[in-house]
């Protein structure tokens, strides 16, 4: 066998060589963006499950909590609080409610008076 | 190769492929043969339901004041299964729950037979206790997770609260463990207020923690709707001070006051006395949950000549001013007293003074047919079809039931019975004019975000009587209010009120006669007169009082004019009558039968 024939036969198959590393890059890199991905989705289904249950604890401080305002601020509530003193409040009497006319327009003019005083008209009326 | 390397060859790939091939084999038979039975049994394990449930709608009065709504509570739940050691967990929950220990042990020692493995094992699901407030789970399960034990789970939950306890507990109602109305406006509006539960299928590992991307088919809770009730909470506290105040006062037996627009029906407070706290189901009575105001029926008693009167001037048989011999006080025909003796009076004196001989005679004038008809136009006999459950149609006898008594009887309020919201309703009908008004209690119903879904508009039924009619009656009703008539501390000072008593004696079991002890005494007017904003009756069953002073015009009148004055400055009414400072009313004779 020629030298040149032997060099030939042991020449080593690159192409070859580069297509299996090729094959077991993309193989092995499948298989761990696989796994990554696999485990990014339980990362994020850990996060999202801890969201959720804060955001229900949140609602449900907030319901306690507005629950907890409605008893403190219902009629009967108010009622026990003036009863007890703890809101101090005094009686209008019957002698310290005015009631005040329908607002009238003026005579002139059409503007609205919410006060109309009949005697200085007159008066004025008079001295005319 | 020689020829034995090649058998042995060929018998390890023979050897290999029947390996390869049992081992397929199993494989078919557990994937494709057995796989429902084992996927059965694994979802078993570790697949669950998770339900989201829905928040029951809230009720509000007519301002928006929260009546009805919810607090989140716990129910704990424990997984056998995960437990190891029940006793150390048994002390642990019995602290913190408030549970004996020997209860928790005997609930965590609980057996299922499972289906699916044969076989008994210990229950994945057993409800310590429910309606735990949130607070004490969150202690409960930090000291688990500091223990780093396992198998207890917080369920959510809710419960129904009612912020102002006892104030319209019999309108509100109840709900039951399951969150469904069992009473009340709570009943009634049920299928408004309850929602719809949501659902999320997932699965869990072996230590119980539920594997995120196993998640399944998911379903979102839709909330129940909120309910506007036409009740203002303003005035429902004053009728609730008054009633206590008279409660305080007379003793009696039970009480109601209603309080209405008459123009539109709508109830704007109800009260009835024994009432009960329905944040606390335990230990109440069932005779407090009544509501008596449609449950029960009573005799109306003079309040009822309302009716005949108006039927008589509608009818044009009489006028206002027609004198009718009133017998001095003895209708010997049909064994008929008057509590004083009048030999004539006219219409509108008749309801001024409450002559039951008077009223008997327009009775007989109108006759049994058309005065049958009146009352049941009134709406007497029928249901008022309020939102309110457990109504009673109250009882009118056909007229083949009447006896010859009945036509002088029944225009006195007697042999007759009604419920409270009927006569208040049936006043109403005097104080607009004729028009019998649809009692309402529910204005409206709207979604979480606040649009309205429903809307419960005033309903007109019939009209019942001429305007000119409930005008005269009006001015009668006017005149009872006065020194003049049965009524006069009905009173208010500054308002035209118009109103009619009601005096009834109740029967007596032992005797078979009315009772000269007992009596339910009644007041229902509206003010002010002229342009009414309120109809109201106060009606108060066996008042502990002296025998002379149990009338209506003396029990229940002064307590329709206390609420009548105070909620008519809570309703901003402007004074129509003038009157001189510290003007004192003069009343002559409360009584009337």
């Amino acid at each position: 066998m020629s030298a040149n024939r032997r060099r030939h036969a042991n020449a080593i198959p690159i192409a070859s060589f580069v297509t299996w590393a090729l094959i077991g890059i993309f193989a092995g890199g499948g298989g761990l963006a696989y796994v990554w991905c696999k485990n990014q989705l339980y990362t994020t289904g850990s996060e999202i499950k801890s969201l959720e249950r804060e955001l229900v604890d949140l609602k449900n401080k907030n319901e306690v909590a507005e629950s907890k305002i409605a008893q403190l601020s219902s009629t009967a509530k108010l009622q026990e609080r003036y009863d007890t003193g703890f809101i101090k409040l005094v009686p209008i009497t019957n002698d310290h409610i005015t009631v005040l006319s329908n607002s009238t327009a003026a005579p002139n003019t059409g503007e609205l008076r919410p006060v109309s005083n009949e005697k200085s008209v007159s008066s004025e009326r008079i001295h005319e | 190769m020689n020829h034995t390397a090649q058998k042995r060859a060929l018998f390890s790939c023979f050897a290999l492929a029947g390996c390869f091939t049992v081992f397929s084999a199993r494989l078919i038979d557990l994937q494709v043969t057995k796989h429902d039975e084992y996927a059965k049994i694994a979802l078993e394990i570790h697949g669950t339901r998770q339900t989201k449930p829905a928040q029951r709608g809230r009720i509000m009065d007519i301002h928006g004041e929260s009546l009805a709504q919810n607090e989140p509570v716990r129910t704990v739940v424990a997984d056998a299964t995960l437990i190891n050691d029940h006793a150390e967990m048994a002390t642990l929950l019995s602290t913190a729950l408030g549970i004996p220990h020997a209860q928790v042990m005997e609930k965590l020692s609980r057996t299922v037979y499972s289906q699916a493995l044969k076989k008994e094992m210990p229950s994945p699901y057993i409800v310590l206790k429910k309606e735990v407030p949130v607070n004490v789970t969150s202690d409960l399960s930090a000291k688990l997770a500091e223990r780093k034990m396992r198998g207890i789970a917080f369920e959510t939950a809710s419960t129904r609260v009612y912020p102002n306890e006892h104030m319209l507990c019999h309108v509100l109602g109840y709900v039951n463990g399951r969150n469904e109305g069992v009473d009340g406006v709570e009943r009634t509006m049920d299928q408004f207020l309850r929602g719809h539960d949501g659902f999320r299928y997932s699965e869990r590992d072996r230590t119980g923690k539920e594997i995120f991307v196993y998640r399944g088919q998911e379903r979102d809770a839709r909330n129940g709707n909120n309910v506007r009730l036409t009740i203002d909470m303003g005035l429902q506290n004053i009728v609730e001070m008054e009633m206590d105040a008279a409660i305080k006062q007379f003793h009696p037996k039970s009480a109601t006051v209603i309080l209405m627009q008459p123009k539109t029906g709508e109830i704007l407070a109800l009260s009835n006395r024994p009432n009960y706290n329905p944040n606390v189901q335990e230990g109440v009575p069932e005779d407090h949950r009544r509501d008596r105001a449609v449950t029960d029926g009573v005799e109306p008693g003079s309040t009822f000549k309302i009716v005949t009167t108006t039927a008589a001037l509608t009818e044009k048989i009489v006028r206002a001013d027609t004198m009718i011999n009133c017998e001095n006080g003895y209708f010997a025909s049909f064994h008929l007293h008057d509590h004083h003796p009048y030999p004539d009076l006219s219409v509108h004196d008749i309801l001024v003074h409450s002559s039951n001989i008077g009223a008997a005679k327009l009775g007989i004038q109108l006759g049994d047919q058309r005065f049958y008809d009146y009352v049941r136009r009134f709406g007497f006999g029928e249901r008022t079809g309020v939102n309110l459950p457990g109504e009673v149609s109250g009882i009118v006898h056909p007229l083949h039931a009447w006896s010859k008594y009945s036509i002088t009887r029944i225009p006195m309020g007697q042999e007759v019975e009604a419920t409270p919201l009927q006569i208040v309703t049936a006043m109403s009908a005097i104080a607009n004019g004729g028009h019998l008004m649809m009692p309402q209690i529910i204005h409206d119903i709207t979604d979480e975000q606040g649009h309205v879904i429903a809307k419960f508009p005033a309903q007109e039924i019939r009209q019942v009587a001429s305007k000119a009619a409930t005008d005269a009656v009006r001015d009668a009703l006017v005149d009872v209010v006065s020194p003049k008539g049965t009524a006069a501390l009905a009173h208010v000072v500054g308002y035209k009120v118009a109103g009619k008593t009601g005096t009834a004696q109740k029967y007596d079991e032992k005797t078979h006669l009315p009772s000269h002890e007992r009596y339910t005494v009644s007041f229902v007017g509206f003010m002010p007169a002229d342009d009414p904003a309120f109809a109201c009756l106060v009606l108060v069953d066996e008042a502990q009082v002296s025998h002379d002073k149990n009338y209506g015009g003396m029990v229940a009148a002064p307590v329709f004019s206390r609420i009548a004055e105070k909620a008519a400055r809570y309703l901003g009414l402007k004074p129509t009558v003038e009157e001189p400072m510290g003007s004192v009313m003069v009343h002559n004779d409360y009584r009337d039968q």
